[in-house]
């Protein structure tokens, strides 16, 4: 019983990522037009053909409405009351640590993001994300000695420009949806990856997003692309300062794999979700899509989805190469008044395609948290499998889980299979737990953390134990 | 562009609605006020649209290439001539007479006709309970029905009563009511069955309220042909342990959208919903389906099967709500989908939508071709591929066909299902 924290310790933690840094910032005016997306583009010293792609969204965002189908309920966001850049005041981008500013590197310490080179520990290469720019990215020779890109975007665009015109908006065009369009008109920094062909990504890479103003939005765009035969597995983590506001975040992930390539791509969300409630949170509207281009390619998804006061987010995969795989893992978890419509869509192209769904929500408190899903076999698909699986649990009487999967097949010789359930935490299997003389509050947790046992296994060791933890937070004692 | 596009269309379908109401006869008789209020809802909201999420499968294109001035006449008395004789303890009603539908017949006992005031008190109590009185499918046959056959159940009602109507021939247009009042303990077994050939427009409502205790069990068979469309909705309240069995099967409408709505209002009541659509040629069959439990320990056991062959179209979207009052609701849903060419679609969409903790909620969702093993193993046994097939074909049907009242068996379900008739 010593050694594992029980949920009634981590309850009484308020939501730990929530100081503010007070640091120099240089922020733009508020306010979204053609002259802001200009601004942006000219601060970040950019070539002719990424300002023609952001002109284009942003003409395009203004044409389009802002989706209401999902199962979400939010006061109207000004657009025009959001600061579209903001970056710590620094210098340009340093070559080494030692000259970032020290409170940057105390944030990320404090978030338990080691980037000075003695904490460095662990084999994992981590870009940092402060705001709208990348603070640091460490390990970067030794990525670089095997042919591994990995920096923030803003920087592949002045190195690798040839890259970034070839891959950019390719898998989520800019007109794709409202968010995606916002994005690829104000989008400011997020990392980029490239593995080229034949090499196995040598250690896990991370990025850490961290969103510090209370009236910026964040837009990031991370770019992966797997050549053929190449292999990579990312993780990627989010936190917030606590606010009484809402603040907006809009991200794009676009995801490439060729012939034989493989991606596996790890979040766990932990933005600020508001308090109990429900006054200031992230809205996070996120578009991750990945393009399995090449034949016997891989993507993997997946997500443990905890924070944030709204979550709109559906990470997908086409599978457009023979044979190609597509998975998604997730968890999501809310409580209190959050709100979470998240599913994924698996788009089935090719002959022989497979893809695989695990979904578990978790809804505790007021919240409400949907499954949104489409399986869509297209004509060509011979021989495609889908196996989806969704699982709720609800947690008290208040709390709302949604079911919405939507299967479209076109082709007779696939096979669709679906199936979904709902549970609470039972009174005997509890009963059971404690006449072994496990606490309540700890048995709970321990019967959250068995039912996404599914999931949590897809994670790289580090994360499950942390998402595990969080879990256990996030439930704040709502049972009982 | 699409905006350009979608305004043709909407052009497009509100002259359709304007010239369909133009043509229809002055409101008159006992729906004469339902008839104002429904054709100047039509006149307000023209055909539903693809963007509209309720219609996003549901392309009306075959609807609206029916020619608008469809006119809600009475069937001539030829026109029964080729039905089968009903069975053995059936009691049959001619919706279409030109006359009354009951002359000559007397109704079973526990059966009454319900009066001009008791009709409107009733009508349309049940749509709005169910939240479906301003659907345009509703309003549609609302504008147009020119007689409702309602009915009061007071006892066991020992005969299957089987309401039988026909769109025959281009241009009809027939809209058809139904109202139903079972009292408690009451029970009730109905077989209806909507045909339907030419440029016809069937538009059925039926609203049933059962009282607590009581049973209905309710059997729709739908054959069309041709371009005929068919629009149904079927409205059903239910009270505390009263039983619901609906089953229902369609083929050949070049578009079927059938709505069942269901409202356990106090829960503890019974449901089973049971459908099977084949769609073939051009067609596109829809089923909208949306059960709500209002209260505790309500049940549900749906079941939806659908055949797309051909360049058919299978739609299902499955609606059931949960809501925090409705605590140890059990439902289950399952929808099994056969997709025979690759020229078919099938569309299938369960929503679950839950707020109770104490609740046991499944659903299930499978789309393929004919199990190969199965086809294998018939094989092995002497028959060839194309009885093999039609073998499992047959099976698949039957388990939803096999739940229809018995009285349906001289209309030969299965046969006529799978063409072989």
């Amino acid at each position: 019983m010593t050694t594992t924290t029980s949920v009634s310790d981590l309850v009484s933690q308020p939501y730990k990522y929530g100081f503010v840094t007070d640091i120099e910032t240089d922020k733009i005016d508020k306010g979204l037009s053609e002259d802001v997306v200009r601004l942006i583009s000219s601060k970040k010293n950019e070539p002719q053909f990424l300002l023609d792609f952001r002109l284009r969204a942003y003409k395009q965002w203004l044409r389009m409405e802002e989706p209401d189908w999902a199962a979400l309920g939010h006061p109207a966001i000004d657009y025009q009351e959001i600061i579209y850049y903001a970056a710590p005041r620094q210098q340009e981008k340093k070559a080494s640590l030692d000259e970032v500013d020290p409170k940057l590197l105390e944030t990320f310490d404090k978030l338990g993001i080691p980037l000075s080179e003695q904490k460095r520990l662990s084999n994992v290469a981590v870009d940092a994300v402060f705001d709208s720019v990348s603070i640091a990215t460490t390990y970067r020779e030794k990525l670089a000695e095997h042919g591994v890109i990995f920096c923030s975007i803003s920087e592949a665009v002045k190195d690798h420009p040839e890259l970034i015109e070839r891959y950019l908006g390719t898998v989520v065009p800019s007109n794709d949806n409202f968010f995606a369009a916002l994005n690829s008109a104000v989008f400011s920094d997020g990392s980029f990856v490239f593995i080229p062909k034949g090499v196995e990504c040598p250690m896990e890479l991370s990025t850490y997003f961290r969103i510090n103003s209370g009236d910026t939005g964040q837009f990031e765009r991370t770019l992966i692309v797997a050549e053929e035969g190449a292999s990579v597995s990312y993780l990627e983590g989010c936190t917030a300062p606590m606010f009484d506001t809402n603040q907006l975040h809009a991200a794009v992930v676009e995801l490439v794999t060729l012939d034989d390539a493989s991606i596996k791509y790890s979040t766990v969300q932990n933005w600020y979700a508001g308090d109990e409630n429900g006054v200031g949170g992230i809205y996070n509207f996120v578009t991750k899509r990945g393009h399995c281009r090449g034949d016997r390619s891989h993507i993997s998804w997946t997500q443990v989805e905890t924070g944030s006061a709204i979550t709109w987010k559906y990470p997908s995969c086409v599978l457009q190469g023979a044979d190609s795989v597509g998975e998604f893992y997730s968890v999501a978890l809310t409580n209190n008044l959050q709100q979470a419509d998240t599913g994924t869509k698996m788009v089935h192209v090719g002959p022989r395609t497979r893809s695989t769904i695990v979904s578990k929500g978790i809804s505790a408190g007021r919240s409400s948290n949907s499954y949104r899903g489409l399986v869509q076999i297209g004509p060509k698909a011979t021989g495609a499998r889908n196996y989806s699986q969704c699982d709720s649990m609800l947690i008290g009487d208040q709390a709302a889980a949604n079911t919405y999967p939507y299967i479209r097949s076109q082709q007779p010789e696939a096979s669709v299979e679906h199936e979904a359930s709902t549970c609470r935490i039972s009174a005997d299997q509890l009963f059971y737990l404690q006449s072994r003389g496990i606490g309540f509050e700890e048995a709970v947790s321990m019967m959250v953390s068995g039912f996404c046992r599914d999931v949590f296994n897809q994670l790289p060791m580090e994360f499950a134990a942390e998402a595990d933890k969080l879990l256990a937070l996030k439930l704040e004692g709502s049972v009982g | 562009m699409v905006a350009a596009m979608s305004n043709s269309a909407a052009v497009a379908a509100s002259a359709w609605v304007t010239t369909f109401l133009e043509r229809l006869p002055a409101p008159v008789g006992e729906l004469e006020a339902v008839q104002w209020r429904g054709r100047e809802a039509l006149s307000r909201q023209p055909l539903p649209s693809r963007r509209q999420e309720d219609w996003r499968f549901t392309d009306l294109a075959a609807l609206t290439a029916l020619a608008p001035a469809l006119a809600p006449a009475l069937a001539p008395a030829s026109e029964q001539g080729r039905w089968p004789e009903p069975a053995a303890g059936v009691v049959r009603l001619w919706l279409d007479a030109p006359g009354d539908p009951l002359a000559g017949q007397s109704l079973p006992a526990g059966l009454s006709l319900l009066d001009a005031d008791e009709v409107q008190q009733a009508l349309g109590h049940t749509l709005a309970t169910c939240n479906c009185e301003q659907h345009w499918p509703v309003e549609l046959n609302q504008a147009s029905a020119p007689r409702v056959l309602a009915l009061r159940v007071s006892a066991v009602v020992a005969p299957t009563l089987e309401l039988v109507s026909q769109a025959a021939g281009d241009g009809v247009m027939r809209p058809v009511r139904v109202l139903l009042l079972l009292e408690e303990k009451a029970s009730l077994e109905v077989l209806q069955v909507q045909l339907g050939s030419g440029s016809s427009l069937t538009s059925l409502v039926i609203e049933a309220h059962l009282g607590r205790e009581s049973t209905l069990r309710h059997g729709l068979l739908a054959l069309g042909e041709g371009p005929a469309c068919f629009l149904g909705h079927l409205a059903v309240e239910q009270e505390p342990r009263s039983l619901l069995e609906s089953v229902w099967a369609s083929h050949g409408w070049a578009l079927s959208r059938f709505e069942p709505r269901v409202v356990q209002v106090d829960g503890e009541a019974t449901t089973s919903l049971k459908a099977l659509q084949l769609a073939d040629g051009q067609q596109l069959a829809d089923t909208h389906s949306r059960v709500e439990f209002r209260g505790p320990e309500g049940q549900l056991d749906q079941l939806h099967k659908a055949i797309a062959d051909d360049r058919g179209r299978s739609v299902f979207n499955g609606a059931v709500k949960v809501p925090r009052a409705a605590q140890r609701t059990n439902a289950s849903q399952l929808s099994r989908n056969l997709l025979i060419s690759n020229q078919a679609r099938i569309d299938t969409k369960p929503e679950l939508e839950i707020v109770a903790d104490d609740v046991r909620c499944a659903h299930g969702a499978t789309v393929s071709r004919l199990q190969t093993d199965e086809l294998f193993y018939l094989q092995s046994r002497g028959l060839s591929a194309a009885v093999a097939a039609g073998l499992l074909k047959r099976g698949f049907c039957e388990e939803v066909l096999r739940a229809l009242p018995a009285a349906a068996a001289p209309w030969r379900p299965l046969q006529r299902l799978l063409g072989e008739i």
